[in-house]
């Protein structure tokens, strides 16, 4: 790669408390180049970039833009020295239009007074080159996670960026949306500027990225040409193992003559889902395909008792039971890990060791509180058993990375000793590491006698994992598939609706 | 050409950010319209009791300027009256008491207030103190000076504080012989009111045309982000409680000109009066939303709710309590309609390939 270098960092280090976050970290960018920075979640990746943003401060080390030494001390010092981010979470004011969130804080001003005559004429210049067509003086509320992706990119780049930081830009977009996406950064790169991609999907690194750059444990693995490594390869990069290590996984055996644990007989809400019957064996992991909104977490929260089942019956472990609302599933021995962590799994102010207690607690009831002795013992227990990477139990659940924090609410529901398990979609947004020790966890689970009901939209896992597999369409069962020996395309025929499956 | 207006116009009405003030325009306009036809007979639709509506309240309108924009910014002020209050003290006892020239004394209130508004600006800023737990200090903190100045009322007595509190413009009419007279029943603005009218314009501007204003709505909708676009945040929220101890120190004034006096106890909950005109005025209450024409009509709104109930006759005043009351929970409720239709605080279910 011989193309003129514009952004070099060299040895960067980074301390804290506890732990050294970057350890003496290269990173060379080019102009004109996409260049994939990779790792698993607390690599270090977004550290570096907050070192490049002005952040975090770095120890130790120099970064060189162009040649000449900087030093950013904020996000605005480094927009002003031409770096840009567009982070994962929109960072964007919705309350504003979508022309003053491109402007604000530079806005051109004429006789003393903000022109918003030329703001809006040149946001809608500036979208018009990505492809978007929108009105710019509506809010930023009204319009999809795409555009406002699309405006924050817009914001990043009218800046006279030389660096484009884009940190996981896609994990919101729909597959049009990341096309559409791709086909900015490709105009972008022909422009000159170089651009630092972070994301989980390596599929769309390696349509992507000329180069990548990837991080383990803080240190600089290795920089490799994309067209010189295979996916396989990367991937051991970025955990460090093999990757049959961690994919040497075995569904869970079945025994002959386990009971029943749920039959479903027609269960239904009207205009949600309908007439849904299915039944899972004990210790059998049920997996639940099917594209996003065809039903699957529907059926979970039926089940769980989220929303009210309006047609059916649900029978646990052989009895007709009445689940009204969640209270009475978790009575019935039921727990349920919900899709969206941030949202409705994790409380980020509290503790690991609060946050694992809690559902466990709440079947107890109030009256009888768990001693501090018990809770730390809880801790304890399953930090160790699933792995937890934390110093103690007493971290605050927010501070830790994505997987850990899936971990932490999985231990939450285990602690519980539940005899059926719910987990929505539990490996998103996770790193490769950390997804394959979730599965492991599953499995083990199911060998020691539990069921569960796993619901991905990763068909590769499903396969892996489940003894059986629901497939799902249009609030509807649209299939059902034995997990041995069934192939993503046997799973995708009947999503499309090209067969209704009903093998044996 | 004809249809490209139509379509800002539709455009304009459906666009929620003005949604709120347009409703404020709205009940206000309905509401003088029910007085109209009621109580025209009675008087109600005279000029004058449409200038009385801004001769009354124009002390709240001024402070309502600077809470608008305290409002927009996510925080709250619960001192401005203390230190309107504590104006109107320095005024009566400076000049009154000690003899000091009525601007020196205005001078040295303003002084004060901004200086009082920045320290619960930085407290609020620095120290991440819940604006309504700093500003309520300052509130203690300016109502107990006020008491160590005098427990008693002051009346002022000093010419040029009577000049310019008895300082009117008259609404005139040309009679028949050809001369301007004063209408009947005589209407007038005074000086308070023209102070209300031209902080109303220097709000709109520093909120509309200026990059600190536009700030001002940035940290209000969402100060995390702002702060990443690289914004002053810090700056503008001190800046902002920094105005807003100057529009108090005016409001302070425009009361020592309307009562001419000045009394330790004056004004005892005002600020709930400012706060409710701001949010009857469609200012949002969580930040981030809120136009000063919006306040100016909110200021007008819950002016007028008195102004009926006096013009009845029979209800009793608290009427007029309970209604801005129903009027503020209209208000709450149609905000938080108006901004989940909008789809703004509410996070959508985050879209993923399969």
């Amino acid at each position: 790669m011989d193309r003129d270098v514009i952004l070099t960092m060299r040895g960067i280090e980074i301390q804290f408390p506890g732990v050294k976050a970057l350890d003496g970290v290269d990173f060379t960018l080019c102009r004109g180049e996409v260049h994939a920075l990779l790792g698993e979640n607390g690599a270090g990746k977004s550290t570096l970039i907050k070192c490049l943003t002005g952040v975090n401060k770095m120890d130790a080390g120099k970064i060189e833009l162009e040649g000449k030494e900087i030093r950013p001390t904020d996000p605005k010092n480094a927009m002003d020295l031409g770096i840009s981010t567009v982070f994962q979470e929109i960072n964007l004011c919705d309350n504003l239009s979508v022309a003053e969130n491109i402007f604000i804080g530079r806005q051109p001003m004429k006789r003393g007074q903000i022109d918003w005559k030329t703001i809006n004429k040149r946001s809608a210049e500036l979208l018009e080159r990505f492809h978007v067509h929108i009105d710019v003086t509506r809010p930023l509320s009204q319009y999809s996670t795409a555009i406002q992706q699309m405006v924050s990119i817009a914001r990043a780049v009218d800046v006279d960026a030389k660096v484009l930081i884009l940190d996981e830009p896609t994990s919101s977009l729909d597959s049009a949306e990341v096309e559409r996406l791709f086909d900015v950064m490709r105009d972008l790169k022909a422009q000159g500027l170089g651009i630092i991609f972070i994301t989980h999907f390596l599929d769309q690194v390696f349509e992507m990225s000329d180069r990548m750059t990837v991080l383990r444990n803080g240190r600089l693995i290795g920089v490799y040409n994309a067209n010189e490594i295979t996916k396989l390869e990367l991937v051991s990069n970025m955990i460090g193992k093999d990757l049959d290590d961690i994919f040497d996984l075995k569904r869970a055996a079945q025994k002959d003559g386990a009971g029943m644990m749920l039959e479903a007989d027609h269960i239904g809400v009207p205009g949600k889902v309908e007439n849904i019957s299915f039944s899972q064996k004990k210790g059998e992991l049920l997996g639940f395909a099917g594209l996003l909104g065809s039903g699957r977490t529907e059926t979970a929260e039926m089940i769980f008792g989220v929303s009210r089942l309006q047609d059916g019956t649900i029978k646990i472990d052989g009895r007709t039971v009445k689940i009204n609302e969640p209270m009475d599933a978790i009575m019935s021995k039921i727990a349920f890990c919900p899709e969206d962590r941030k949202r409705d799994g994790i409380i980020g102010d509290l503790t690991i060791r609060e946050n694992i207690a809690l559902a466990l607690q709440a079947r107890r009831g109030m009256m009888k509180p768990m001693s501090r002795k018990e809770q730390d013992e809880l801790a304890e227990k399953y930090i160790k058993m699933l792995a937890i990477a934390t110093p103690d139990a007493e971290k605050k659940i927010r501070e830790l990375s994505g997987g850990n924090q899936q971990k932490v609410i999985l231990a939450r529901w285990m602690a519980t000793e539940p005899d059926l398990l719910i987990l929505d979609e539990p490996t998103r947004g996770i790193d490769v590491g950390a997804k394959a020790e979730i599965q492991r966890l599953m499995l083990e689970m199911c060998e020691e006698g539990m069921s569960i009901i796993f619901i991905s939209s990763e068909l590769d896992e499903i396969i892996r994992c489940s003894n059986r597999i629901i497939v799902m369409r249009d609030g509807k069962k649209a299939g059902e598939l034995n997990g041995e020996g069934c192939t993503q395309a046997d799973i995708m025929k009947i999503i499309a609706g090209e067969k209704d499956g009903e093998t044996a | 050409m004809d249809k490209k207006k139509s379509n800002r116009f539709i455009n304009f009405i459906t666009n929620p950010k003005y949604l709120m003030v347009l409703a404020t325009i709205g009940i206000f306009l309905a509401i003088y319209i029910f007085g109209a036809v009621v109580y025209g007979n009675k008087g109600f639709t005279k000029l004058r009791t449409f200038a009385m509506l801004f001769v009354d309240n124009a002390y709240i309108g001024i402070s309502a300027v600077g809470m608008t924009m305290v409002l927009i910014t996510g925080g709250i002020d619960l001192s401005v009256a203390a230190v309107a209050s504590l104006t109107g003290m320095f005024i009566a006892y400076g000049t009154t008491i000690l003899n000091i020239h009525p601007f020196v004394c205005m001078a040295f209130a303003i002084v004060v207030a901004i200086a009082l508004g920045l320290a619960m600006g930085a407290m609020v800023t620095y120290l991440k103190i819940p604006p309504f737990v700093a500003t309520l200090t300052g509130m203690f903190l300016a109502r107990g000076v006020c008491s160590l100045i005098s427990r008693d009322s002051i009346s002022i007595d000093n010419d040029l504080i009577d000049k310019l509190a008895g300082w009117k413009i008259y609404f005139m009419k040309l009679n028949d012989a050809g001369e301007w007279v004063k209408i009947k029943p005589v209407a007038y603005i005074n000086l308070n009111v023209v102070m209300f009218i031209v902080m109303i314009l220097i709000g709109t501007y520093i909120l509309q045309k200026t990059r600190f204003g536009r700030n001002v709505y940035a940290v209000g909708g969402n100060e995390q982000s702002a702060r990443l676009m690289g914004l002053p945040v810090d700056r503008t929220k001190m800046m902002v409680y920094g105005f807003n101890g100057l529009c108090s120190a005016l409001a302070g004034i425009a009361y020592s000109l309307y009562v001419k006096s000045g009394w330790n106890l004056a004004l005892q909950g005002g600020e709930l009066d400012v706060i409710s005109a701001a949010v009857i005025g469609g200012v949002l209450l969580s930040g981030g939303v809120g136009y000063m024409v919006g306040t100016f009509f909110g200021v007008l709104l819950k002016a007028v709710i008195p102004a009926l109930i006096t013009f009845n006759g029979t209800l009793s005043s608290w009427w007029g309590k309970i209604i801005t009351g129903a009027l503020v929970l209209l208000f709450v409720a149609l905000q938080q309609i108006v901004m989940t239709s909008s789809g703004r605080k509410k996070k959508g279910p985050k879209k993923k390939e399969t």
